[in-house]
């Protein structure tokens, strides 16, 4: 049976909110002419995430271990999971999401509860760190919940935070 | 198989000049890189002159930080203390077994030093603070029928073993164990529930990292005693070759 995950924080409103400077912009375009051509407003966008996936095991190197999976949600995509345990309660996981239009990168540190149930749970703040293509200056945090499979080494995460690029 | 046995190196005192000698082994099977592997770990403890050592209060274990003993697959169900301890690892469930070994303890019987065997098991505990709690069980039958149990906690790359005293013989030296050998994984069967069965399965053991540690494979332990004094020893595990 697949677990549920239950975050405690409700789920973050979504929504895009476009911070145009582009309304004075074009107004100076019309004023000076083709000479004066403003470059296009850089449009910052503001987009509340909550993704959730089942990943499988891909690889490992003894205490990394890397799964990869589908994503649904807000930003969909394909992702690619690095998640690391050495046997302390603090893990950490690097991630990338393959979303369309670009990848957004990010890392979170949780901690694990229950190393001796087959599935322990882990929790913690991720940070969204970059990405490529239209994601290429993504920056962003939030929250990372997740449950680790000890037998087949799959991870179900799901991410909740706020994503700026 | 050269490549990867253990260096069993000799004790280095610390503290007061101990009148204990010490020395650790570590081995694993296989010895492939990248490739899931059983860890035997063992260590002796004697005196120059053959007398009775002091009692063994604390260990530390430190073992190679990438060794994936936390992602092993080992110890996925606990058992109680007081339950290991009283009816012993037969009634502990079978995905909280870890491993196994065996150890020797002497103790004094005026002016005699008698031994005993006894076997180990190695069971997965409750665990405390978020670390895995390794329970060792020692049962021995004969001369005396007596069950220890001391638990050890599973740290990045250290094992911190609680040993507790055994008492001897009335007012004699408390039972001094004076060498272990045991093996976390290995020969062990697991069960899990599939389309409702439940199936055996092997875990698979500790991951070995795919590239080698400059130098090899770094063990060594502390060892404190009761009468205050500690000693170090440590061993290497060549990297296997190929």
């Amino acid at each position: 049976m697949r677990p549920m995950l239950r975050p405690a924080r409700t789920a973050i409103a979504l929504g895009v909110a476009v911070a145009t400077a582009a309304g004075s912009g074009a107004q100076a375009a019309s004023r000076g002419g083709a000479a004066a051509r403003p470059r296009p407003a850089h449009a910052a966008r503001v987009m509340g995430v909550r993704d959730e996936g089942s990943l499988h095991y891909v690889s490992d190197d003894a205490t990394l271990i890397v799964d990869e999976g589908g994503l649904s949600g807000t930003l969909p995509g394909r992702s690619r999971v690095y998640f690391t345990y050495n046997g302390s309660p603090n893990v950490s996981a690097r991630f990338v999401i393959h979303a369309a239009g670009g990848a957004v990168e990010g890392r979170a540190s949780c901690l694990l509860h229950n190393p001796n149930s087959p599935t322990p749970s882990f929790r913690g703040a991720l940070q969204i760190t970059g990405g490529s293509g239209r994601y290429a200056h993504a920056r962003g945090s939030g929250e990372l919940f997740g449950i680790f499979h000890r037998r087949g080494y799959g991870l179900i995460v799901q991410a909740i935070g706020r994503l700026r690029y | 198989m050269a490549a990867a046995t253990a260096l069993c190196v000799s004790l280095f005192p610390a503290g007061a000049w101990g009148t204990q000698l010490t020395s650790i082994s570590a081995r694993f099977s296989p010895e492939r890189l990248g490739a899931p592997t059983a860890l035997s770990l063992g260590f002796e403890v004697h005196t120059p002159d053959g007398s009775l050592p002091s009692a063994l209060t604390g260990l530390s274990f430190r073992y190679p930080p990438n060794l994936g003993i936390g992602t092993s697959g080992l110890g996925l169900a606990t058992c109680s203390p007081a339950k290991l301890s009283y009816y012993g690892p037969k009634v502990c469930p079978a995905n909280s077994i870890m491993g196994s070994g065996s150890a020797l303890a002497k103790f004094q019987v005026s002016p005699e030093v008698s031994e005993e065997t006894a076997g180990i098991a190695l069971v997965a505990g409750p665990s405390q603070n978020g670390y895995v709690n390794l329970l060792i069980s020692a049962t021995g039958t004969f001369p005396v029928a007596a069950r220890i149990v001391m638990s050890a906690l599973l740290l990045p790359g250290r094992l911190q073993f609680s040993v507790p005293l055994v008492p001897g013989v009335p007012e004699g030296p408390d039972v001094a164990v004076v060498s272990v050998k045991a093996t976390i994984g290995g020969n062990l069967t697991y069960y899990e529930r599939k389309h409702g069965r439940r199936v055996a399965y092997r875990p698979q053991g500790i991951k070995l990292p795919r590239h080698c540690p400059r130098g090899g494979f770094h063990f060594d332990a502390t060892f404190s005693f009761l009468d205050g004094t500690q000693a170090q020893a440590q061993t290497v595990v060549r990297c296997p070759r190929g």
